[in-house]
């Protein structure tokens, strides 16, 4: 790897140790369907937390909660110990929380570095040379440099993904969200996108994976979260959850 | 050559200025009027181009911005300048205020807001008309004691140069790109740490600000101010100059702006036909030459700035110029 | 003084009903085609000029003349959806939204200064479908304003029986609910978008030939109902046609009424216009993207 890259991997947050998010009694409501009921749900620093559930379990909707994209009808979310409730999304990813989404949602028309460069110039006291630098350095890391004057509607599904994390890591989070990241991406890829997580989580840095594709988040997880129909039916270690009667209920009645 | 295009522009410029007072009175004229067009066709670039904002009440600044300007003076009997700055700064807040109101609203729902706001202004000011003489039109204080245009052009000049400039810098900031950023992606930009609706109702100021600008020059330039300032027809006749232009970009709107102008005066012959055949140009650029007409001239323009590399480097920064990829639909 | 109430009320009733023409017609095309048409008060001064031309020039009798605008506008509505619409169905296509604004936008600038250079600027009187006035009572409204009035109704019956009882229709019923199940059926969905504007446009068309003799034609006659169509539409139940008639007929009498209740005639007319405006833009306030909450149309 890349010396210079690796400086930039870890957080950059000295004070990652404990509980970053804490989200107590999450409830969600669509109409009269209860998408979240009821949901606690903690990270804490060095996890790789791999989220799973059946389709229409809940899932996004408790990382749209967590990451301040849709605000809860109860329940109350502390980042870092500051309570979120009813804050705007850009406040999460000010108080270092990042996420990508299901659907890939990039600034098509921008460039790769353009894209980058979003969030780094967000932070306080950011410079243009400053971010840029450090926009480089991941799009090294992601093997997208070569493609950093392209426009990002123009890149493949997969490199969309990568470019999509990279801009997420410019915030230099304490906690990343990725909701479905293998989705329809080239296996090479996503093997690459695995290599690329875990060097990530290595260096110190804390996921929330989201994804259907069991194989790849057995892969990865350190500890494992099932939902099922709004609530949270398991959470603890890859192995013991796996052996959890409830979680195998809902999973044959698929 | 490095800078050329930039250098060639100034030049341009200064050459206007230097030999300006040559013109008859009759072109000064037309070029006024086209850099009041400009200041509007570049602002308007800017909230609906660069931050996506499709504002049809564009406009409709300029006429909030030459009443308000045109009645302080008259009935306060303030300086024409200050009644100026106070129209201009009318329309920032009120800007800010319709950005702040439509800050849910996104694509035609926002359009047909602002076209809303756009009528309400039309008639409050074509119906008391005891206030602002309606159609039949208000006098207005002139800006300068003077038959000669002259002192209007430098006025006007100076104003579409400062205009520029403060939204070149806007442009190429940090603020730009998140513009930019809202545009592409309203839920992305706000992952991404950008406070959309601040930038959201920064955008909506700032160029109603330079809207209404434009409008209290007009007011105190022409001697009869009627509500037509504000209508449909000179909405759709921006988007005409905008959009044939380029809206994405500003220097292709404000070369939208003068060359139609320029164009409505030398087709005279032609009468009403103008309109319409502006209008079937208007259709075409959208469905053939989406980026503009102006767009590849001036790429190929700013291609001359560019210092020669031996290999085609990726731009530099982040420049504002979408990469050559761009589309053409 | 009561009896001017009531003229006014009819009035209103009628004026509403029209509107609810024009707001049928938008609310059919967004649904199929997911754009406002910002061109649609366009199509319904074509459609009243149309008729004018039919009745002066070529000796047509009103009422047939009403379906030869229709017609007019119909094969209209067609060019232009095949011209300048068919970029919106494709995946190349970027920024939709904007396209459709912009698109719709110049198509109204177009049609409006076509119409001042083929028929001036000046408002024409086409004559009377039906001469003379009517009276109940001390109840005096003129032939022409029944006639549009019920003319209207029956024509929005109409498209309710195209949407509800034949094949053609049930089938753009069906794509407005899903795209898909038009290539279910076998049809190609892009004949379903020509059909919808040209369907819409012909609507438009009807409405303002009916208006005509009322108010006469002129070449900005459609840039209010227009507006006010998109008025009815939100308030109307976002996409139901019972609900576009309820709240046409509810505008066009609260305009009557406000005009009659104001002293102030003229200042009466601008602000009732005003009014229903600035209600627009406090439902967008409250329902930002709720303007056709359900997407696709409703038949009751």
């Amino acid at each position: 790897m890349n010396p210079a890259v690796d400086t930039v991997l870890g957080p950059s947050h000295a004070a990652a140790n404990g509980v970053l998010i804490e989200g107590v009694g999450l409830a969600k409501h669509f109409g009269g369907i209860a998408a979240v009921d009821g949901v606690d749900f903690t990270v804490s620093a060095g996890d790789l937390i791999g989220l799973i559930g059946p389709n229409g379990s809940g899932k996004t909707t408790l990382i749209n909660i967590l990451t301040g994209h849709l605000s809860p009808n109860a329940g109350r979310v502390l980042v870092h110990g500051h309570p979120m409730a009813a804050r705007p999304a850009h406040e999460f990813a000010g108080r270092g929380v990042a996420r990508t989404f299901q659907l890939t949602q990039l600034f098509g028309r921008m460039t790769v570095l353009e894209n980058m460069m979003v969030p780094g110039l967000t932070r306080p006291r950011s410079t243009r040379d400053g971010a840029a630098k450090q926009a480089r350095a991941y799009l090294t890391f992601l093997n997208l440099i070569h493609l950093e004057g392209l426009d990002a509607k123009n890149l493949s599904g997969g490199q969309q993904k990568l470019l999509e994390l990279g801009r997420a890591l410019m915030l230099e989070p304490s906690v990343l969200f990725l909701d479905e990241p293998f989705a329809g991406v080239h296996p090479r890829l996503r093997d690459e996108l695995i290599k690329r997580i875990q060097e990530l989580h290595a260096a110190g840095r804390t996921f929330v994976v989201v994804d259907h594709d069991m194989e790849s988040i057995l892969r990865i997880a350190k500890r494992l979260v099932v939902m099922a129909r709004g609530r949270k039916i398991a959470d603890g270690p890859p192995g013991a959850v796996r052996a959890d009667q409830n979680v195998l209920a809902a999973y044959s009645g698929l | 050559m490095r800078g050329l295009h930039a250098a060639i522009l100034v030049a341009g410029a200064g050459l206007l200025l230097g030999y300006g007072h040559l013109l008859n009175s009759y072109w000064m004229h037309v070029l006024i009027i086209a850099m009041f067009y400009a200041i509007l066709s570049s602002s308007w670039s800017l909230l609906a181009g660069y931050a996506g904002l499709f504002s049809l009440g564009h406009v409709a600044f300029a006429s909030v911005g030459g009443y308000t300007s045109a009645l302080l003076v008259q009935f306060t009997g303030i300086p024409v300048p200050l009644g100026m700055a106070a129209g201009t700064a009318a329309c920032c807040l009120i800007g800010a205020g319709i950005g702040w109101i439509c800050l849910r609203l996104t694509g035609p729902y926002l359009a047909i807001f602002t076209l809303a706001f756009s009528e309400i202004i039309r008639i409050i000011v074509s119906t008391e008309d005891e206030v602002t003489r309606g159609m039949t039109g208000l006098h207005t204080v002139p800006l300068f004691n003077t038959v000669s245009r002259l002192p209007y052009f430098y006025t006007v000049f100076g104003l579409l140069a400062g205009s520029l400039a403060l939204m070149g810098l806007l442009v190429h900031s940090r603020w730009g790109l998140f513009l930019r950023a809202i545009r592409e992606d309203e839920q992305a930009a706000a992952a991404s740490g950008v406070a959309v609706a601040r930038f959201r109702i920064l955008g909506f100021a700032i160029a109603s600000g330079f809207a209404g600008l434009a409008g209290t020059f007009y007011a105190h330039y022409i001697p009869v101010l009627t509500p037509d300032i504000g209508d449909l027809d000179r909405m759709a006749l921006l988007v005409v100059m905008t959009v044939i232009g380029g809206m994405e970009r500003i220097p292709t709107a404000v070369g939208g702006a003068i060359g139609i102008e320029f164009l409505q005066e030398y087709l005279r012959a032609f009468g009403i036909w103008r309109l319409e055949i502006f209008g079937i140009v208007l259709l075409l650029t959208m469905r053939f030459a989406r980026n503009g007409l102006l767009t590849p001239l001036w790429l190929q323009f700013v291609r001359l700035g560019e210092v020669r590399r031996p290999a085609a480097g990726a731009p530099e920064g982040i420049g504002t110029e979408a990469s050559p990829g761009g589309s053409a639909v | 003084m009561i009896d001017y109430f009531l003229i006014q009320a009819t009035n209103g009733l009628v004026i509403g009903i029209i509107y609810s023409l024009v707001a049928v017609g938008v609310t059919l095309i967004f649904s199929i085609l997911k754009i406002v048409n910002f061109a649609h008060g366009d199509l319904y001064m074509l459609g009243g000029y149309t008729a004018y031309y039919a009745i002066t020039l070529a000796g047509i009798p009103p009422f047939p003349a009403m379906f030869v605008a229709m017609a007019a506008v119909f094969t209209l509505g067609v060019i232009l959806e095949r011209l300048f619409l068919t970029p919106l169905y494709s995946e190349r296509t970027e920024r939709k939204d904007e396209y459709g604004i912009i698109i719709t936008f110049g198509l109204a600038f177009f049609l409006r200064n076509a119409a001042i250079i083929a028929f001036g600027v000046f408002p024409l009187k086409p004559p009377s479908f039906v001469a003379g006035v009517y009276r109940i009572g001390a109840l005096v409204v003129t032939n022409d304003r029944l006639f549009a009035g019920v003319v209207g109704l029956l024509l929005i019956f109409a498209l309710l029986y195209f949407m509800t009882g034949t094949i053609w229709g049930q089938a753009l019923d069906a794509v407005s609910q899903s795209r898909d199940s038009a290539s279910i059926v076998g049809i190609n969905p892009r004949r379903f978008n020509t059909l919808a504007y040209a369907v819409g446009a012909a609507l438009a068309a009807a409405a303002g030939a009916l208006i005509g003799p009322i108010f006469a034609v002129a070449p900005d006659m459609g840039v209010l109902p227009n507006i006010q169509s998109y008025v009815i539409v939100i308030l109307g139940g976002m996409g139901s046609v019972g609900g576009s008639i309820i709240a046409g007929i509810t505008l066009g009498e609260a305009q009557a009424l406000f005009t009659a209740f104001l002293p102030d005639m003229t200042r009466a007319l601008s602000y009732s216009n005003a009014f229903s405006v600035f209600v627009l833009m406090v439902v967008l306030m409250f329902r930002p993207t709720g303007f056709f909450g359900r997407r696709h149309l409703r038949m009751e």
